[in-house]
């Protein structure tokens, strides 16, 4: 009988995993519009017919999640908003979200599935590297059109139809870091030494050692005139920092470049406090941006949309940022404002469906020639995607920095925050005896 | 020198919580025969149990430990009270646990979403502040992790060698009929041990979450070493388990510091390799037979 009642729990235990996790059964998401977005502008003939079926995959589990959760919330915002409006080619959308749980496997595993048994119509990338690398091949078995959100490996995307909405040109291993010293060295005092601390993650590698001898932050540094006097590795995962916080230190470069991501920045930080020690100037190259705006007081990131003018001035990108505050705080985010993963994903879905209608269709071919022949305004700027170039344009970036708890644009000054400028001095705040 | 000797200490420091962990898992796993992959998830889970009695109550963290760890001892005898009542066996422990670390990740992620969630520096005080003995930092947080760590480990070798129950256990570990022929109680030993590890993760938790903040998925980076301190230790010692986390978390940092810190994984492993060739039943296992 207890053996009976046991199976019976494995049984409850495997459909509650089934409900929570990784459940291969059933999309986990397949949305259309269920409420008015906030404000349309005008009154929209309503979408009809059969819906047009969009397929994706996201990380809404794993270590992703905290990034995939807000792609999850921009996705939908997105989504409700263009069937309220009318739809896509005068028909509703439906987003067929799955959740590849952080594995690129399993977002390969399921961009098959979405193409070959949903058959959806069209499909846009997943988010991060690993799994945006992995979809994109499944994208290129089938032919289908892949605008994606974030992808760092741009020398790895050789599909003549990826799109790339992160949009840090082609060479961001040489022009990432190049941005970020041009503002060091705007400072009139720029650091004489540097040391770099280095994720072993591929994407985090790429940007601190470039390819082959090739570019990378640390090859860049040294071209701007910089003493290189740290150059250490830790593995992805790794959760604490102190004995690479006692070399940063020992080493106690002018400069701290932290090619790292999610939250190996306050890691960091708190590892090199216990040692009482503040690094002068702190640059990660992709935070989570709540714990580092609150721990990183002057800790320098890259972005491409931050919540203040000129960003909020593109179209739409105020009225996102609201609506996406009230559904983030909704969601207990620790960060509820609109920053560069969110007006990334909303960039994507805004390139996607100006293609659609600008070609009339679904057709593939047709949507991937006309995005390599025009321009599309989106909230992040104008994406243009050049063949010759693996459909990379320029170097969007700019330089943010943590001020008074905020994450604020300082550099270049056309992208500025109102009344920001860089904050940095090699000597920190010993002036005096610099 | 100075850097060497910090990452001893600072190895010396994290290899204690370490034991921390590892304790509450080999005496289940040596003594009861439950594998309890559980135990990591609630170790995460009173981390964030610590995190919202401070941000919600602005209690001090460690005084979170006062409503912690008398729930999770709670929690651990609830969870043997589950596994007699179905005559779960070792292997089907494991099955059973790991459903329930799956289940305890959603339920965190559903409540506290995929967020890291850091206790504000107003109410963790003493992150970052350290003690300093000449050159040498020692973090107030990680410092008092190593002395709960030395408590846990004298205070359950005092139990199981110096106690009835304790002398109980260990007869019921070596041969269950028999102890229970002179009249010793299995469900009510089994149930305070695993309380007892229970209790113990409620400790470590509140200091990862001290030190580290968490996530629904801090739980997984943690099994693979804590799973070698408990093999390089001996099932069942938890002096054993006290002394492997010292040993793989200096490993680990000395390497890190005076070599590469990617190798240092790979040092660590070797290392058990080498020890589990050399004595497979543990380094420590001589302590189990006394």
């Amino acid at each position: 009988m207890k053996r009976l009642l046991l199976t019976n729990v494995m049984i409850v235990l495997m459909l509650v995993l089934t409900a929570c996790g990784g459940a291969p059964a059933a999309p986990t998401e397949a949305m259309q519009a269920t409420s008015a977005p906030a404000e349309p502008a005008t009154e929209a003939p309503a979408a009809e017919g059969e819906p047009i079926r969009v397929g994706s995959t996201l990380s809404l589990t794993g270590p992703l999640a905290a990034t995939g959760a807000i792609h999850k919330i921009v996705g939908e915002i997105f989504v409700e908003q263009l069937n309220a409006e009318g739809g896509l080619l005068g028909r509703p959308v439906e987003w067929i979200l799955l959740d590849d749980e952080s594995v690129p496997d399993k977002a390969a595993a399921l961009y098959e599935r979405l193409i070959t048994e949903e058959n959806v119509d069209l499909i846009i990338g997943p988010y991060g590297s690993g799994n945006i690398t992995a979809a994109m091949q499944v994208a290129e078995r089938y032919n289908m059109v892949f605008i994606h959100h974030t992808g760092s490996l741009t020398y790895a995307y050789t599909y003549k139809w990826h799109f790339p909405m992160w949009y840090t040109g082609l060479d961001t291993h040489k022009t990432t870091p190049d941005l970020l010293f041009d503002a060091l060295d705007s400072t009139g005092t720029p650091p004489k030494t540097i040391g770099f601390v280095v994720n072993q993650f591929p994407g985090t590698m790429f940007m601190a050692r470039g390819r082959e001898g090739d570019g990378g932050a640390i090859n860049v540094a040294k071209e701007h005139g910089y003493e290189v006097v740290l150059d250490v590795d830790f593995p992805f995962g790794t959760t604490d920092l102190s004995a690479i916080a006692a070399q940063v230190r020992d080493a106690d470069p002018d400069f701290l470049y932290v090619s790292g991501l999610g939250v190996d920045g306050n890691t960091l930080i708190t590892a090199m406090n216990a040692l009482n020690y503040q690094p002068r100037g702190l640059f990660v190259q992709w935070p989570a941006p709540g714990p580092l705006a609150e721990a990183g007081e002057g800790a320098f990131s890259v972005t491409l949309f931050e919540a203040h003018e000129p960003y909020l001035s593109k179209s739409g990108a105020a009225e996102l940022n609201e609506e996406f505050g009230k559904r983030a705080t909704a969601a207990g985010m620790s960060y509820p404002v609109l920053d560069v993963q969110g007006a990334v994903s909303w960039a994507t879905w805004q390139t996607l469906t100006a293609a659609v209608e600008a070609t009339g269709g679904l057709e593939q071919e047709a949507i991937a020639n006309w995005l390599l022949t025009n321009k599309v305004e989106t909230i992040i700027g104008e994406m243009t995607f050049d063949p010759n170039n693996q459909n990379y344009g320029p170097d969007l970036q700019s330089i943010k920095q943590v001020q008074d708890g905020q994450w604020v644009v300082i550099y270049p000054a056309e992208f500025a925050a109102e009344g920001s400028s860089i904050v940095y001095s090699p000597c920190g705040t010993q002036v005096e005896t610099c | 020198m100075q850097l060497f000797g910090q990452a001893l200490i600072s190895g010396l420091l994290l290899g204690s919580l370490y034991g921390t962990i590892a304790i509450g898992l080999t005496l289940t796993w040596g003594m009861l025969k439950v594998i309890n992959l559980s135990h990591f998830s609630f170790a995460i889970l009173a981390g964030y149990i610590t995190y919202q009695l401070s941000i919600t109550t602005g209690m001090n963290p460690f005084l979170t430990m006062l409503v912690t760890i008398p729930m999770f001892f709670l929690v651990g005898v609830l969870l043997q009270w589950f596994i007699e009542i179905f005559h779960i066996d070792e292997f089907m422990s494991l099955l059973v646990t790991f459903g329930l670390f799956i289940i305890l990740e959603s339920v965190m992620r559903w409540f506290w979403t995929a967020d890291h969630r850091f206790i504000p520096s107003a109410l963790n005080p003493y992150l970052g502040v350290s003690l300093w003995v000449g050159p040498f930092a020692l973090p107030i947080p990680q410092l008092a992790s190593f002395l709960a760590a030395v408590l846990i480990s004298v205070l359950t070798m005092y139990i199981l060698h110096r106690t009835y129950a304790g002398k109980a256990l260990r007869a019921l570990a070596q041969d269950r009929e028999i102890a229970g022929a002179f009249g010793v109680n299995y469900r009510r030993s089994a149930m305070m041990l695993s309380g007892m590890a229970g209790a113990y993760a409620a400790i470590a938790g509140a200091f990862i979450s001290m030190i580290y903040g968490v996530t629904p998925t801090a739980a997984i980076e943690w099994l693979p070493v804590i799973f070698a301190v408990v093999i390089l230790g001996g099932l069942a010692n938890a002096f054993g388990a006290f002394a492997a986390g010292l040993i793989i978390g200096v490993t680990d940092h000395v390497t890190s510091a005076v070599a590469d810190a990617g190798i240092a994984s790979l040092v660590t492993f070797v290392i058990l390799i080498l020890a589990l060739l050399l004595k497979p039943e543990g380094l420590f296992a001589r302590r189990v037979a006394e």
